[in-house]
């Protein structure tokens, strides 16, 4: 069995009553492009947060590349790179003032910095301005750079909130050959994404989150065989889906947490 | 008909709006702090208004009761000037509205501007303006009570062009605040029209010295000017009609009325242009600036200070070499200075006080740039806005981060404090080394008191702050509470040490007093910056949430 690039034991995050994550068990193998998946409100961006340091745990445990989080938070944090929900970035900064800012915080020396940030920024497509701050980048360009800053000290996992949100086709395809890349070379990719699509093309495993509660995990096949398994118990063998055609993993998706679609009684007004 | 009818229910719909946010604000620590802040405020502010309206009623009575009916310009000018500038110089305390979040229900235009001229006007310079007003009034109806309902008309159309003013004011600056070239000229602009203000009555003085003639002059000539000026027009209106002179009053009147049209249009252009779905958020005044192929320099490296500390200085003076006005108040201590050496005392004595005591110039100086500092020290992460997520993301302790800043602000204070040492040196004399010794030591205990505050604030009670906007808050209500607090206690004891040993003839002595008290305040800010990484630690949840706010 491979090594666990991230684990939990019982994670749990309550705010006030409400559990927003409760007794998740999660494990990542080192080298996997893992995508987590949830309903909005689901606990998706909680446990991110939880997972690179950003929100404390209620309770339980996280281990990343072997080491407890809470014991090792600056080592384990020296060892990923995070593109969090709002971005971190800094607006008043030029891009190659930041992505140098990045590489300096995480302990690189101040030559490599300024050689890490130059070639990030071309490829990026972002060097043509060298002059514009942060703030007056689009939001598909600062995705870009916050994800250039993520990767600048070469991390070994990378965590990634919702990174292709409000991307264009172009900003995506940087963004995609940049991860795939790094796949190659060994890291491990942590992504949250409401774009199925794109999970189900880069994504190897998958876990899915529901009101707080981890309620599957494994590689895309595994959960479809338990999908179709499951479909096949409950109604004879009838999956669903067209026959010899695969479930595609909305499909899963939706099977998995359940699509509660409104009754026709329900909001007659509207229409 | 249900035009009329939506508009009293999104009236309804955004004062419960309003209420509920205030409610709900209550259920954090952070928001019953505000609330206990802003009763104390409040209740400064109230002793201020009904002290202002029973001196300004009292002046209204006897000018009556004299007949000096034109006099009521002297007091109608001095709250003008208050209504309009107060809310600009104590932004803290100003609510000002993001309308963006209410454009996508159906308002109608009318509705929108109300709701802006409305919403805008609750705050404590209409407040105590009102208030003053309402002195006035009853001042002049205690001495002619027969010309009451005419005066209530003369100051309810002084004070809804007061309002409108102001909101004019505050939505064309906003306008041009949006873009950050136009910004930084305007602070300039408002950087030299206050320091010109300041020297208009020192210079007169300096040039017609024991003469009281050129003020008089000023005063004289702007006499013709005044009386077309709102305040002026306003005083004008009540006189004439105390005078029996109705057709010279309602002139004045419906000139004044004129003025709130001419200024309502301006509010128009603005509103109309925002209710159009202008947006004057940050990105949106993207500027052009000239492409070309980046070249990324070295980070600065500073000699027995670890990388990451190092970074953060340079970043954080990157960000503040990008702010101009604030690049131009370092030099508001020596600006000050020279006011002090040409402002002749209170007592008639035409030398300044600095002028008497030059030895007392460098500590008042060197004490006056510790304070423009504590915008940047009692709400250290507001600029970084969502930026602060980085810190708790990248491997690098959180005091560590606290560290730079205060570095920062602990190395702009020295270059700020060399800088007022020379413009003493050149404007007085050149202060005696005890003198210099005793304020430099002075100065050390009074920062570490305030970065040791100001690094619990700062992680407790975070303002986010939006260069593009205007009005909106920079620092919350306890922050500006707290930090005032903290000037009284440190300036006070530092004021007394230093004036002690100056009437014994022994200005070593608060040289050692100082470091002594330094000590003590040094180790205090070592306990405090390991407890404010705990607190960051512990608030990070709401220290992001605050900051990322848009």
């Amino acid at each position: 069995m491979t090594a666990a690039a991230i684990s939990t034991e019982h994670l749990s995050r309550r705010f006030g009553e409400l559990f927003a994550v409760e007794d998740v068990e999660l494990r990542v193998s080192a080298g996997q492009f893992f995508g987590f998946l949830g309903p909005n409100g689901a606990g998706k961006s909680t446990t991110i947060k939880m997972l690179t340091g950003l929100l404390a745990p209620t309770s339980g445990r996280i281990e990343i590349l072997g080491l407890e989080l809470a014991q090792n938070s600056v080592e384990v944090k020296r060892q990923i790179g995070v593109v969090p929900e709002g971005m971190a970035l800094f607006g008043r900064l030029t891009g190659g003032e930041y992505l140098n800012f990045a590489g300096r915080m995480y302990g690189l020396d101040r030559d490599t910095a300024a050689k890490r940030a130059g070639e990030l920024l071309e490829f990026m497509q972002l060097a043509d301005q060298p002059k514009t701050l942060i703030t007056d980048y689009s939001h598909g360009m600062q995705k870009k750079l916050a994800l250039a800053a993520a990767v600048i000290h070469n991390p070994k996992i990378l965590f990634l909130d919702e990174p292709f949100e409000g991307v264009d086709a172009i900003a995506s395809g940087t963004l995609k050959a940049m991860l795939q890349r790094m796949i190659a070379h060994g890291a491990t990719i942590f992504l949250t994404s409401h774009v199925l699509e794109i999970v189900e093309r880069l994504c190897s495993h998958i876990a899915i989150i529901h009101r707080g509660k981890l309620v599957a995990q494994g590689s895309i096949e595994e959960l479809r065989a338990g999908v179709e398994a499951q479909a096949g118990d409950a109604i004879g063998g009838n999956t669903g889906g067209a026959p010899g055609e695969k479930l595609t993993l909305e499909e899963i998706f939706l099977r998995i947490v359940g699509s509660a679609r409104p009754g026709d009684g329900e909001l007659a007004w509207l229409g | 008909m249900s035009t009329s009818r939506d508009a009293r229910g999104q009236f309804a719909a955004v004062a419960k709006l309003r209420w509920q946010l205030f409610v709900n604000s209550l259920r954090t620590l952070r928001g019953r702090m505000e609330l206990v802040s802003r009763v104390v405020v409040g209740l400064g502010f109230a002793g201020v208004g009904f002290g202002g309206a029973f001196a300004l009623g009292s002046a209204a009575l006897f000018f009556a009761s004299q007949e000096h009916w034109e006099w009521l310009a002297a007091l109608l000018w001095p709250v003008f000037l208050f209504w309009q500038l107060f809310p600009v110089m104590a932004t803290a305390f100003t609510e000002n509205f993001d309308s963006s979040n209410l454009l996508r229900f159906p308002l109608t235009y009318g509705t929108f501007f109300i709701l802006r001229v409305a919403y805008g006007s609750l705050d404590p310079a209409t407040a105590l303006g009102c208030l003053w007003l309402m002195g006035i009034a009853v001042g002049i109806g205690l001495a002619r009570p027969g010309l009451v309902p005419w005066a209530a008309i003369v100051l309810l159309a002084f004070a809804i062009l007061n309002i409108l003013i102001g909101r004019t004011v505050f939505a064309w600056v906003e306008r041009w605040l949006a873009r950050r070239r136009t910004r930084e000229i305007l602070g300039i602009l408002f950087f030299l029209v206050i320091l010109s203000i300041q020297f208009i009555v020192p210079l007169a003085n300096h040039f017609n010295r024991g003469e009281r003639t050129a003020m008089v002059r000023v005063v004289v000539e702007f006499l013709p000017v005044e009386r077309l000026l709102p305040p002026g027009l306003a005083a004008a209106a009540i006189a004439r009609a105390a005078q029996e002179n109705f057709s010279s009053a309602l002139a004045s009147l419906l000139l004044l009325i004129a003025y709130g049209m001419a200024i309502a249009g301006l509010l128009h252009l603005r509103l109309r242009a925002q209710y159009r779905g202008e947006n004057l958020g940050e990105t949106s005044a993207r500027s052009v600036v000239p492409r070309g192929k980046s070249v990324v320099r070295a980070g600065w490296g500073i000699p027995g200070v670890p990388p990451p500390v190092a970074a953060i200085v340079e970043k954080e003076f990157r960000y503040l070499s990008r702010s101009g006005p604030m690049l131009f108040t370092l030099m508001m201590p020596s600006v000050v200075l020279l006011i002090f050496r040409f402002t002749p005392s209170s007592s008639g004595n035409p030398d300044a006080f600095l002028t008497r005591a030059p030895d007392l110039a460098f500590p008042v100086g060197a004490a006056y740039a510790l304070l423009v500092l504590s915008n940047l020290v009692y709400n250290n992460f507001g600029a970084d806005g969502a930026g602060v997520q980085f810190y708790f993301a990248a491997p690098v302790r959180f005091y560590q981060v606290q560290l730079a800043k205060n570095l920062t602000h602990g190395a702009v204070l020295a270059l700020e404090a060399a800088l007022v040492w020379m413009s003493v040196c050149l404007i007085f004399r050149p202060p005696s080394v005890g003198v210099t010794l005793a304020t430099l030591s002075g100065i050390l205990f009074a920062l570490l008191v305030n970065l040791a505050v100001g690094n619990l604030l700062s992680v407790n009670s975070p303002k986010k702050i939006d260069f593009g906007t205007f009005g909106r808050q920079r620092a919350s209500n306890t922050t500006v509470f707290a930090s005032f607090g903290v000037q009284l206690v440190v300036f006070g004891l530092a004021a007394v040490v230093l004036l002690a040993a100056r009437a014994y003839g022994r200005i070593w002595l608060a040289t050692l007093l100082y470091l002594g008290l330094g000590v003590i305040a040094f180790v205090v800010y070592t306990v405090v910056l390991s407890r404010a990484e705990k607190e960051a630690l512990a608030n990070r949840e709401t220290l992001i949430a605050e900051l990322s706010r848009t």
